[in-house]
Formats: C-alpha cells, structure tokens, sequence
C-alpha cells in the first residue's frame, strides 16, 4: 500500500507540468493519487479503527448508562408477559390489585370457540367429538389438568406435542405468554375479556414489560452507595502511587541509570525490566502468589525464623497494595524506560561534554540537562499511563479480587464485576456501563489537565530559530 | 421469532395436528449443541455423556417407528462460570447460543425472563417417565413462576465435615461422634458448639491457628446456609427477604471465628488446590463443603473417608434455627432457538437422559446425588455407601436458593458484607449499614426488609 501510495504521488509529481487534459486517461486509483483529499483517504482506515473501537464503544456505554439493561432484560429487547410477579408488582406499584386477580388467572376453557380452531386446524374429528363430549363447558385450572384431560381420551393425540397444540386452542390466559409487541399484548387482555382504562393499560404495560427502559437511576444508585466513594479512593490512590513510584518515578531511574552505564550491561537491564512486560499475564500474577501463599517463598523463607506462615498477599489491606502496586508497577516502568532511554539518547552529547567541561556533576547533569529534555516523554508516559492505570484491572481480578473485603477493588474491577460477573448470572449491563462512563469522563477531563499542566503547546510550538 | 407468541403457536399447533394420523416427521441428520459449566474435569464427563447415551435411545426409538433419525452431539465444557455465563448470555444475544446448556438453577429466573430459555414444559410431558420420578423439590427449583424451565441435571448437599481423629483427641467418644449427624439435627449441637470444639482442637496443637473451622475458600451458595442457620429467610411469597437479625448473627459468627483465632482473617481467596489438599488429609479439624467433595478427596490421598471424616448437615445456630443445607443442582435448560423441532428433539434428550439408569452414571463417577426415587434401586448407586448416606443423611433436610430475577444482586451485596465483616474492613454493624443501603438502592420494592 504504501509503496503504491509513493508512486501514484510520484507519478503525480511528474506528470503535472504536461497538464491533465494532454496526459493519458487517469485509472481510478491514481485519481485517487491525484486528488487534494489524499490525506483524507489515507486516514479512513484509521479513521475506521477510532470509529469501531473508540468511538462506538464510548456512544454505547453512554447511552446503556441510562437504561436498566441487564441478564434479565436482555440487550436486544423485551416482550411483554403476565407472570405472577408482574401481577404482584401491578398490586404493589399500582394499587390494581382487582386487575391483577382478573388477568393472574390460569384458566381453559373447553368452549365452542375452541373447538371450532381446533377443527379448522386439522385436529382429528373425533379427538374433538370426545373431547366435547366429555368435557364441554369445563374449565380447567392450568395446563397440566387439560394436558392430563387431553392424554385420557380414548382418541388422544399420538405426541406431546400435539397434545399440548391442542390444549393451547382452549386458553383463556395470558398468564406466562410472551407477546413482541404492545399491541398484540393488550388486544390479548381485551381478548381474554379484561377491559382496561388507558391509565390502567400504561401500568400493566409498565409491569408486563421485560426488555430494558431509559432511567437515570443508575447514577442515583451509585451515588447513595456507601462503596462508591471508598472505590473512588482507592483507584485515585492506586493510579497515582503506582504512576508516581513506577510507571514514572522508577522508569526514569531505569533511563538514567542504565544511560551512565555502558552499552552491554544497560542493554542487559533494559531486557531485564522487560521480562515483566512479555511474561503472559496469568502466569506473571501466578509467580507473585507462589512468593506470597502461606506455602509460598516468603513464608518458607521466614518459617524457621519463627513467623508463621501466612498468605502475604491477603493478610492485610496494606499487604494487598504492596503487592498490587509492586506487580503493576513492575510492567508498567518498562514501558517508561523505554521511552526515556530514547528520549535521553537523543540529547545531543556535547551537552554532556560541554557541562563536564565546566565541571558539572552527575546530579547537576540529570538537573539541568536531562529532566528539561524529558518533559514531553514526561508528559506522554503521565497521561498514557494515568488512562491506563484508571483502566486496567486485570493484575487485581487475578492477584486479589479486590480483596481483602473490598479493599482493593478500583473502579474498573468494580464495573467489570457489576457488568460481566456475578455468580447468578445476573449481569447488569446498564449499571456497569454507567460506571464505565465515569471512567471516560474522569480520562477526558485528566488528559486535558495534563495538556495544560505540561503546556503542551509550548512544547510542541515550533523551533524559534527556524 | 418468538414461539411462546400465539399466532407462532397456532401455526405450529397447525403443522403438529396436522401430522397427528402419522407419526410426527423429524429431520434425518441433526445436530446438538450442548455447553456445560461447572467443569471439564473427567467427573463431570456424564453431564454431556448422558445426553450421549440419550441420543443413541432416541435414534433407536425413531427407527422402531420406520424413521432415519441421526444425531449428533456436539459438545463444549467450561472450566470457569462466569466465562461460561458470559458465554451463554452473549450467545444467546448473537442468536449463536446451544441447544442445551447444564448451569445453575439460579439462572433460570433471569434468563427466563430475558427470554434466553424456553420451558421444557413446552415439549415434554410433565407426568411421563423419568419426570414423574424426580424428586418433588427438584423440580420446583427448577421452575420459575410455577412452570418447568428444565431438568435437575444432579443433585447435591453441602454438608458440614469433622475429623474424626481430632474430635476423639478432645474428649469424644467413638459413639459420640457417630451421633454427631443427629446431635447436628436435633439442634443439640450448634454452631457455637463448632467455635468451642475447634478452639480446643487448635489449643490442643492438634492443628495450626486458623485450622479450627477451615471454610469454603470463596464466594458460593454454601454461605446461604450460615443465614439460615439463623433463622434467615431467602424469599417468601415470589419476594426476596433481607432479615437484619440473621443476617447481624450470620456476620456475627465469622467474625467471631477470626476473634477466636479458628479461622483466617485473610481464608478468603485462598488457593483452592491448597485448600483441598489440606482438608482431604486432616489439616484442618472441621469445614464444610460439597458432596462431591468424597470424590476429590480420593485424588487428594485421603483413601478412608468413613474411618477419618465424619458429616452432617451445617448445625443452627441455636434458638428455633434447624440445621440445614443447600442443594445447587445444575440443570439442562433449552435455548431459544429458531428451530422448534430442534428444540423438541433436545427437550426428548434432556427427558431420556435423567433416566435413573443414565443419571447415576453421573451421580456416582462425580460423588453427586441422584435426582430420581427409583435411583436407589439402581446397583451401581445403591451399592456406593457415600451415596446412600449422604441421600438419607442430607437430601431430607436440603433446601435450594430460590429462582428469583434479583437473586443474583441480593448475593453480591450479601457476600461484599461478609467479605468486609470477616476481613475486618468493616465492623458487623457498619456492614449490615452499607448491605442495608445497598439493597434498598438496588432492589427497591423487589425485597422485603425486616
């Protein structure tokens, strides 16, 4: 793509002084090559990538924020059905308890009417003539008492399945159908001979539905929980130690240190403070609970000193953040090493000379040189790391679970729980993304802190000397 | 498409009466999807096994009334719940779910209500055999809002366990501990008896401190059994029940358990592999847990279970509290599919396969209890002592967590309360305050405080 991309412009290039109308036909794709939008082109398929993964993700959480979707409510919509909680929450919600009675009936009738579709449908003429004969006019409570009326007939359907065919003809109930649509719904009710008031028909509507509605309720639960504000404390205390003492503060002792060392021992510690990185996840966690376990290393090692062993890892919620901290931070200073190793490489080294010449010292170096050429790596690995601290959850779930009783659980784990786990099935959607949607806003609100904190147009403005 | 909707219903009434004069036509080659949870261990194997065994039955059956019918299964096991759970869900949303799935009971309520699964009792004869020989109680926890969504797949207890030697170290006697299962019962042993007993036991040096009472290691439906155990009421009337008192005592007694140095502050999370090991070979003097367990204590070295364990149901808590336990059977369920004869045919292999023949296959390769009456007369499960005690010893006294939409909300709010009161984050009054608030933000109208 790109080498096609450098000859359509090249081509471009050559051929302009000759004039469009006298060169030869354009295809379409150097057309393509030819046109003022090629900037535009070239970004549609990053343009795609932001669209797919960024931006319809973050609309989605924001508008599932407000609804109440969950296990139960289903993502792609609701029916409507009479079940006897839904008639206990017309009783308790709406005062309707008369109507709830009226339509919380399970009753079959076995009636002309019935017959009559039976017949039309193709069900055995005297299947029905038995049936009539035997039981016209009887009601019957429930499906099962039909069914077994249905299977002691001396011409009774050959299958269940008919079996229960048949007695669906004589259901004078809603109760426990599922209806798509409002319409077909109400018009069952008023089928059924259950006649309601429109205020009367919006409240069974109300209760009768499934899927998931609009509701600001979610943000009114978050904010009455007692939990919320402790979760919010620990993920500002878990993204900015973490960030302070490693993704930054020991990255950069990583980058200098190693810049004052020589080539083949800096490189050797560089790929050592990587291992962490490239170590899969799952099996990094598992190392750190082997040293921690009341079985683990650091209780071998301390047993015959006489402590007892104990799990390390969960003793105490200070434990649990040594441990969170250290494990994170231990992946996320690599990434900043890295990028400071360049940064700090790039600095043209007659600076150095220049400063040893007049006698500066190391610290004086990393003072006056080093850390004002670092500001924008500073600024970069600061808001990088700061959205994907506030984000990541992954080493918590699989370290401590945001134990020990909560203390450990930062925003993210907490929307994952809420949304993807519960050990019911009951996930909620709504609320998770809800939660989610904090993160995004706090991450906007961050970056652009940062932007002014760092004065990023300062250091992006161009060279005065050019 | 929607089946439960009546126009749907009437034509496929249609189609079905239509082929009332012969018998009814099922495609020729079919094939199943079947997803367990719970497991991919080589116990747990029967779960799809059985359906196995049920597909040959029901080609042989087909073929005895003059048809081709070939099936196959095709089927999928997964380690880990919620990966299972979120599996099934997001599935079901693509249109991508399986025929059957094996899950808790407990997710019949919401996925029910979603619409993700559809009753069984819409295929199936509820009074036909093997049907009519399930255990009663199985079968309503495998209802919801007084329809039959699915079959129990197994049924278990969770039981409490003692080691025996120990118990003799303090003092009791061989026939003293044989009548512990009837002391737990009567109510003559309680839960504060647990505390005292595992006190001595770790005052003896018999076991390490936090060996006394060694708990399930993490989050589950055993934990509802503590509550009970004082007195605590899940639902009542299709509405769930937060009772503070039960719930202040239940906290009450973890707390007091740590106090007493019997129990770890830090137990909960701990590595599961480590925690069978140890309970398998008498490091830990009494815990509770599942009745599968015999099963895993066996691989964990433990080859006299009888000589060196003793079990019983959770004791009360003292008071008019009974000893209980909770039975979480795992349940074949249907999806909603877009093929309703597909669904018929795994409706028939569901039917087939809890058979008491097949289902004990099941019952006695992974230490679980048999859903069927007539199991007991079957030799293989009747000649396995563990499930003959167990059944007598437990089955009788089991209740199961109810099928209720927010079930599911009530326990993450009850175990975070534990979790905070046992760890020492919070203290039992403080946690009870925030459970309190959180329910009623949550839940609403939808349980009862009291």
């Amino acid at each position: 793509m790109v080498n096609t991309v450098t000859e359509l412009t090249s081509d471009r290039a050559a051929g302009a002084p000759t004039g469009r109308d006298t060169g030869p036909k354009l295809t379409r794709l150097q057309q393509i090559g030819n046109s003022k939008y090629l900037g535009l082109y070239l970004l549609v398929p990053a343009g795609i990538f932001v669209l797919m993964f960024f931006l319809i993700p973050v609309i989605l959480t924001g508008v599932f924020g407000f609804t109440n979707m969950s296990t139960s409510t289903g993502i792609t919509g609701g029916s409507y059905v009479v079940s006897r909680s839904s008639m206990q929450a017309l009783e308790d919600r709406h005062d309707l308890g008369e109507i709830a009675d009226q339509i919380n009936q399970i009753v079959y009738t076995i009636d002309e009417a019935g017959l009559l579709a039976a017949g039309q449908s193709g069900v055995a003429a005297n299947t029905l003539r038995e049936l009539s004969s035997k039981f016209s006019g009887n009601n019957f409570e429930g499906r099962r008492e039909i069914e077994r009326a249905i299977k002691n007939l001396d011409a009774r359907p050959a299958n269940t399945r008919a079996i229960k065919a048949l007695a669906k003809y004589f259901e004078r109930s809603v109760l426990n159908t599922r209806f798509d649509s409002k319409e077909e719904f109400l018009a069952a009710i008023d089928g059924f001979g259950v006649s309601l008031t429109p205020e009367q028909q919006d409240a069974l509507i109300d209760v009768s539905y499934t899927g998931w509605v609009f509701t600001a309720d979610n943000f009114k639960r978050m904010i009455s929980l007692p939990d919320t504000k402790k979760t919010l404390l620990n993920t500002l205390f878990y993204v900015f130690t973490t960030l302070i003492l490693f993704n930054v503060g020991f990255a950069l002792v990583l980058a200098i240190s190693t810049h004052y060392m020589d080539s083949g021992p800096s490189g050797f510690f560089r790929s050592i403070w990587l291992l962490p990185r490239i170590t899969p996840p799952v099996l990094y966690v598992l190392m750190w609970k082997w040293l921690a376990w009341d079985t683990g290393f650091i209780s071998a090692i301390l047993g015959p000193f006489g402590v007892e062993p104990k799990n390390w890892l969960l003793d105490s919620p200070a434990n649990a953040w040594t441990f969170i901290i250290l494990i994170n931070g231990m992946v996320g200073a690599s990434m900043g090493m890295l990028i400071f190793s360049s940064a700090i490489k790039a600095i043209p080294t007659s600076l150095f000379y220049a400063s040893e010449v007049d006698g500066a010292t190391r610290g004086q170096q990393i003072r006056h040189i080093i850390l004002p050429q670092l500001r924008f790596p500073i600024l970069f690995i600061t808001s990088y790391q700061t959205l994907s601290l506030m984000t990541s959850f992954e080493y918590i779930l699989l370290a401590t679970e945001g134990g020990p009783g909560g203390a450990t659980e930062v925003w993210a784990l907490s929307t994952y729980f809420k949304a993807l786990n519960n050990y019911a099935g009951a996930l909620e959607y709504g609320y998770g993304a809800a939660l989610a949607l904090v993160l995004v806003v706090v991450g906007v609100v961050l970056s652009v802190a940062y932007l002014k904190l760092f004065d990023f147009k300062t250091l992006t403005a161009p060279p005065k000397i050019e | 498409m929607n089946m439960r909707n009546p126009t749907t219903l009437a034509a496929l009434a249609t189609t079905a009466l239509i082929s009332l004069g012969s018998t009814a036509v099922l495609a020729e080659d079919v094939t199943i999807q079947v997803w367990v949870g719970g497991g991919a261990g080589d116990e747990n194997s029967y779960r799809l096994g059985a359906i196995e065994i049920a597909a040959d039955i029901l080609e042989r059956e087909a073929a005895v009334g003059g048809e081709d019918l070939n099936i196959t299964i095709d089927g999928q096991f997964f380690d880990d719940w919620s990966a299972f759970k979120q599996a099934v869900t997001l599935g079901a949303e693509a249109g991508t779910a399986p025929h059957i799935v094996v899950s808790g009971h407990e997710d019949i309520a919401p996925w029910a209500q979603s619409g993700l699964i559809v009753p069984i009792e819409d295929y199936v004869d509820v009074d036909s055999w093997p049907i009519n020989d399930i255990y009663e109680n199985l079968l309503e926890t495998s209802s919801f809002e007084g329809t039959l969504y699915g079959l129990p797949q197994d049924a278990e207890s969770r039981p409490f366990f003692v080691w025996r030697e120990y118990m003799t170290a303090i003092g009791y006697s061989d026939a003293q501990i044989d009548a512990l299962p009837a002391d737990i019962q009567s109510g003559a042993y309680t839960l504060a008896n647990v505390l005292e007993d595992a006190k001595k036991i770790q005052d003896a040096g018999l076991v390490e401190a936090g060996y006394g009472f060694y708990p399930r290691a993490s989050n589950g439906p055993d934990y509802w059994q503590f509550y009970l155990s004082f007195g605590g009421v899940m639902e009542e009337d299709g509405k769930l029940v937060f009772d503070k008192a039960a719930m202040t005592e239940f906290y009450q007694f973890f707390v007091d358990a740590v106090a007493s140095g019997v129990t770890k502050k830090n137990h909960l999370g701990m590595d599961w592999g480590q925690w069978y090991s140890e309970v398998a070979n008498g490091k830990a003097a009494m815990w509770h847990g599942g009745t599968w367990h015999f099963g895993r204590y066996k691989k964990e070295g433990n080859d006299d279970f009888f000589g060196t364990i003793q079990f019983g149901l959770i004791p009360g808590g003292g008071g008019n509290a009974a000893a209980n336990t909770i039975t979480h059977p795992l349940v074949y369920l249907l999806t909603q599919q877009d093929n309703d004869d597909e669904t018929a045919i795994a409706a028939e292999l569901i039917k087939i396969a809890s058979g008491p023949r097949i289902n004990a296959l099941h019952a006695i390769k992974s230490a679980h209890l048999g859903i069927t009456k007539s199991e007991e007369s079957v030799d293989l499960y009747s000649g396995d002592r563990w499930a003959r005690e167990a059944t007598s010893r437990l089955l009788p006294s089991a209740s199961a967590m109810p099928n209720n939409v927010n079930f599911g909300q009530y326990w993450e709010i009850m175990f975070g309360g534990l979790e905070a009161s046992w760890t020492g984050s919070k203290t039992v009054a403080e946690a009870i305050a925030d459970v309190e608030i959180e329910l009623t933000s949550t839940l609403g109208d939808k349980i009862i405080m009291r």
